[in-house]
């Protein structure tokens, strides 16, 4: 017996070798090529040149560079907040009230609808959001002005006061697909006797829902407010695409701002500083968070 | 139970995928260039049949790349390959469609690669080929262009985007790449709606300003914009720089060289004409917002009387203006133009079979090619004119004809700095919004040329 | 009494009914418009715009666009690639996973981290270290090469999920399995994979989709045409100087299609995985 337990509660690190090998190779290695990047004068081919800490100094001044941090922040209110909380709500309506009065077909049925947004390639998805944004044939001014609301029709993208929002409508289109998925999955995992017993003590829909699903689906809250944050920090397709950060400079992120660097401006070494000083904000938030959570659950 | 079964199927698949990967020979590239005329419904591409090889003599391949297929360009590169095939029918032809931006973001590496082509389109400029060769990944065809006559058809004016120095500036120096045609800017006008509106196709910047004020002030916008893009407006402002520029300025503006004054007359006369004919409504209210493609289907629609744009798209608008007779002029009193030789073919320094690309180029750029070049709609070195039909096309290829007689090509304004398209197009967009001043905007491009400039020393 | 609750429930019902088809139809009829565009002929398009029903199926668009990319092949090294991937990181992430969130190995903060890395790093960081180390070890212009940074890549996500659903088996669990006499590799696949079933087809779904919308490494990693993928056809028709909209919208819908069938393929996977999960 105590042979058996022991087996049993150690000796696990094995099944962590092949992750850990294939993660230093392809991952760690590489990040520290690019903080040593970092500290050269590089244009991609040829030799890097060493200037010690001269990108960090640029970079620490540099008021685009901070700015575009800016809607980042943006963008995590309309790929983190906003979905997580409208998944949120959409899961349980979904996994309750419409099983239980539609069946399951046309639970699944919205469910894939919702999460069609998620198939689609970005660079697809960018063309198509640029037909909807057309100031003189698109379908929101189109839609706006059949409303009679002539008034609140723009110039979306090429506006700079509304360019950012406009991007944000459509990475929350994108995203509400995601976390629905995920909380309908996690809540196949609860127990429906306890929401029978909670029924029985009296306990009203709001209660349940916070007392029993937000509670035992926390895992895969966390996860989803966790990876929508860096995926919103790291963002980088949509405004390849949409704006290539215009109208000026109105629509630019750190993760654009490091792509002009290495790829269009070949100043490879001050790109990577970019993106070395994005990492180290995203690792930090990581960290904190991941913290936090292994906290809570012990 | 389940889960050995589970166990079984995934390892297989995974074993079975990883080993398609890695090992499977992909299918080869299809060998099909696009016929001349307009693409009919074709079969999709053959594979050649991959023969074990026995027989000792081993079958030469000749990798060539480019990104203009569906242009004249390509069109006329196409008819060049089938005649190479025909000469050379010991050699296996693989030709592959890229895209502009893999080759722009890419090059570097894949030229560093050993998966190199034979030959390739490159884009022109400090920024690509000036680095590229700066690098050592070109070929230098200095010697093979004198052997082959190529320095004959082109002219010099052609080739200074074909010659870079050691620092990998253009004009001077070595030559590294061949250019097949030639590409300039000017304004594609509608000839029923000047028409209508009693207007005429003008004789200077005043004459122009007054057309688009009529346009203006009958409800119509008279120029198509798709600023969204940020490369768009880059040609509409050079080409206001231009009325106050001269050769120098030009010259050291490209060359990164002497001084290039952001704050002087030129500059400013550029960035106050270009504001003011915003506010006039030249581009309407929404140009920020319009793409490229939806600006020439407005211009296609005939909604707007006049497109500034290039000559690469002659042959489209050809294929696609049905409607309504047009025309096209140059920005009017003025020596110079945006424009130059086209994009390069160049010969990585890596390239397995040198000599057939340089067989192949002496096909692109030989009589043949050229007037097939030139009837597509593109504007050729060295077409047979009396081959050339359409009337249009022959106006098309006199125009450049006269710019370059007049020692007038001056070039693009996005070349002299890596990135410079987008800060230049984006700063343009500040302009175009109101949010920055004309003074503001020549800061704007100011800093980042002259940051660049300073790194060079 | 009775009566009207009856009436407020079907008042209710058919409200909620219609708020979640008004919902569905603003999500994809984006979808919709690019079905439509991929069908017009090119003088639908100039004439009534982007956003107009086609009279007709015209298939001409579609057939130019599929042979001008070699579509054939693209959808070939599309699956090829997005299929290994899933299986692999669902393996990478499940093996790491079991080690963090059941075995509770030391350091498990520190390894989560460790394992998390890999998403937050910007994917420009990784391409040039990558592309000379791929270089070096003849991986570069390869499609494994893509499979191996996308496994890593996914598996750093997949680890954190599952550990932190793992996390919560509760030890009743694992102490019944050491009653039962079962060794670890018996406790992984004949207990917690059955358990995570939803998840891991979840999973699933997520790396196969991920994967193939993939489109900045595959760019830098794929060189030959004939490794290229689904997304980076679509891309051809986006070149800085092309000036027509037809060949854009053919892409677009050819670059949609096989997601929707596979999505649509895997919806039901999905749903069974409902009555394996549950804890008993």
């Amino acid at each position: 017996m105590a042979h058996k337990i022991s087996s049993l509660s150690k000796g696990y690190v094995v099944f962590l070798l092949p992750g850990v090998f294939a993660f230093l190779l392809l991952i760690v290695f590489p990040f520290l090529a690019n903080i040593g990047l970092s500290f050269t004068k590089w244009s991609g081919i040829g030799k890097p040149i060493w200037i010690g800490l001269a990108n960090y100094d640029k970079a620490m001044g540099d008021s685009s560079f901070w700015a575009s941090f800016k809607n980042n922040l943006l963008l995590i209110v309309a790929m983190t907040i906003i979905p997580t909380i409208i998944g949120l709500f959409l899961a349980t309506f979904l996994f309750d009230y419409i099983v239980d009065k539609f069946g399951q077909g046309v639970s699944s049925f919205f469910r894939a609808g919702f999460y069609l947004p998620q198939i689609i390639p970005l660079v697809v998805a960018a063309i198509v959001w640029r037909w909807i944004y057309q100031p003189n044939w698109g379908a929101l001014n189109g839609l706006l002005k059949s409303l009679g609301l002539d008034s609140l029709t723009r110039a979306w993208l090429g506006d700079h006061s509304t360019a950012m929002y406009a991007v944000m409508g459509m990475m929350v289109w994108f995203q509400i697909g995601y976390p629905l998925v995920i909380f309908m999955a996690a809540l196949q995992r609860v127990d429906p006797e306890l929401y029978e017993a909670a029924a029985l003590d009296g306990a009203s829909w709001l209660q349940k829902f916070f007392y029993i699903t937000i509670h035992l689906i926390r895992p895969e809250i966390y996860v989803v407010v966790l990876t929508t944050a860096i995926h919103a920090l790291k963002i980088f397709a949509p405004i390849y695409a949409m704006t290539r950060g215009g109208p000026g400079k109105a629509t630019i992120v750190a993760s654009y701002f490091s792509y002009q660097n290495f790829f269009e401006r070949s100043n490879v070494g001050y790109g990577a500083t970019i993106a070395t000083v994005l990492t180290i904000i995203i690792i930090l938030l990581t960290t904190v968070f991941i913290i936090v959570q292994t906290r809570r659950e012990q | 139970m389940l889960t050995k079964r589970w166990i079984a199927t995934f390892v297989a698949v995974v074993a079975i995928l990883s080993l398609l990967a890695a090992c499977a020979p992909t299918p080869a590239a299809p060998t099909v260039a696009p016929p001349p005329t307009e693409a009919p419904t074709k079969a999709p591409a053959e594979t050649p049949t991959q023969a074990p090889t026995a027989p000792p003599a081993e079958k030469r391949v000749f990798k060539v790349w480019h990104y203009e297929v569906g242009y004249a360009m390509g069109d006329s590169w196409a008819d060049a390959l089938e005649d190479f095939k025909a000469t050379h029918p010991d050699v296996e032809v693989v030709f592959e469609e890229k895209t502009f931006e893999q080759i722009m973001e890419t090059a570097r590496m894949i030229l560093s690669s050993a998966d190199v082509p034979d030959a390739m389109e490159i884009n022109k400029g400090n920024a690509t080929a000036g680095l590229y060769s700066k690098e050592g990944l070109l070929t230098d065809l200095t010697e093979v262009a004198k052997e082959r006559g190529w320095d004959q058809i082109m002219s010099p004016s052609i080739q200074t985007t074909c010659r870079y120095d050691e620092k990998g500036i253009m004009g001077s120096g070595k030559l590294y790449g061949v250019t097949t045609y030639g590409e300039f800017v000017m304004v594609y006008y509608n000839k029923d709606m000047f028409e209508e509106y009693g207007v005429e196709v003008p004789t200077s910047l005043e004459e122009f300003e007054a057309v688009c004020d009529k346009f203006v002030a009958e409800g119509i916008t008279p120029l198509t914009l798709g600023a969204l893009e940020m490369w768009p407006q880059t040609h509409n402002w050079q080409e206001l720089l231009l009325y106050k520029a001269d050769r120098d300025l030009i010259t050291n503006y490209q060359l990164l060289q002497g001084e290039v004054d952001f704050h002087g007359p030129a500059f400013t006369f550029a960035a106050e004409k270009f504001a003011e004919h915003v506010q006039k409504g030249y581009y309407g209210p929404n140009a920020n917002a319009v793409g490229y493609v939806d600006a020439n289907a407005a211009f296609f629609q005939g909604k707007v009387p006049m497109n500034l744009t290039g000559s690469w798209a002659f042959g489209e608008f050809m294929k696609q203006i049905k409607d309504f007779d047009w025309g096209m002029f140059l920005m009017p009193g003025k020596k110079f133009n945006t424009g130059s030789g086209g994009n390069l073919w160049i010969v990585p320094q890596n390239a397995k079979n040198k000599d057939l690309a340089y067989d192949y180029i002496d096909l692109a750029l030989a009589k043949k090619a050229q007037t097939v070049m030139a009837n597509a709609g593109g504007i050729a070195l060295n077409a047979d004119v009396s081959q050339v039909t359409d009337p249009k096309v022959r106006e098309l290829n006199e125009l450049f004809a006269t710019i370059v007689k007049n020692d007038g090509l001056a070039f693009y304004p996005d070349w002299p700095v890596p990135g410079y398209l987008d800060i230049l197009g984006g700063c343009l967009q500040e302009l175009i919004a109101g949010t920055k001043s004309p003074t503001e905007f020549n800061d704007c491009i100011a800093g980042p040329y002259n940051e660049y400039k300073a790194s060079l020393e | 009494m009775v009566n009207r609750s009856l009436i407020v429930n079907g008042t209710v019902k058919s409200i909620s009914l219609i708020a979640l088809i008004t919902l569905l139809l603003i999500m994809v009829s984006p979808f919709a418009i690019i079905t439509f565009n991929a069908f017009k002929t090119e003088d639908e398009l100039y004439a009534h715009g982007p956003l107009s029903l086609p009279q007709s199926l015209n298939f001409k668009n579609l057939r130019e666009t599929w042979a001008r990319v070699d579509y054939t092949t693209k959808l070939w090294n599309s699956l090829v690639i997005s299929t290994a991937v899933a299986f692999l990181a669902i393996g990478v992430s499940l093996f790491n996973a079991y080690a963090l969130g059941i075995g509770r190995v030391k350091g498990k903060a520190f390894l989560l981290v460790f394992f998390i890395l890999a998403i937050t790093l910007p994917q420009e960081v990784l391409a040039y270290p990558l592309y000379y180390f791929f270089k070096s070890v003849g991986l570069y212009n390869t499609r494994l090469a893509v499979i191996l940074v996308f496994t890593v890549l996914h598996a750093s996500y997949g680890t954190y999920l599952l550990t932190s659903v793992f996390s919560v088996f509760t030890r009743e669990l694992i102490d019944a399995a050491m009653i039962d006499g079962c060794n670890k590799m018996q406790l992984l696949f004949r207990i917690v994979v059955p358990l995570s079933m939803p998840s891991l087809s979840v999973l699933f779904v997520f790396f196969f989709i991920w994967t193939w919308n993939e489109f900045f490494l595959p760019l830098v990693f794929l060189v030959s045409n004939a490794k290229q993928t689904v997304p980076l056809a679509a891309a051809v028709f986006q070149t800085q100087h092309e000036t027509l909209l037809t060949p854009q919208s053919a892409s677009a819908f050819l670059g949609v299609l096989p997601c929707i069938i596979f999505f649509i393929l895997f919806q039901r996977t999905l749903t069974k995985g409902i009555t394996v999960g549950a804890i008993k």
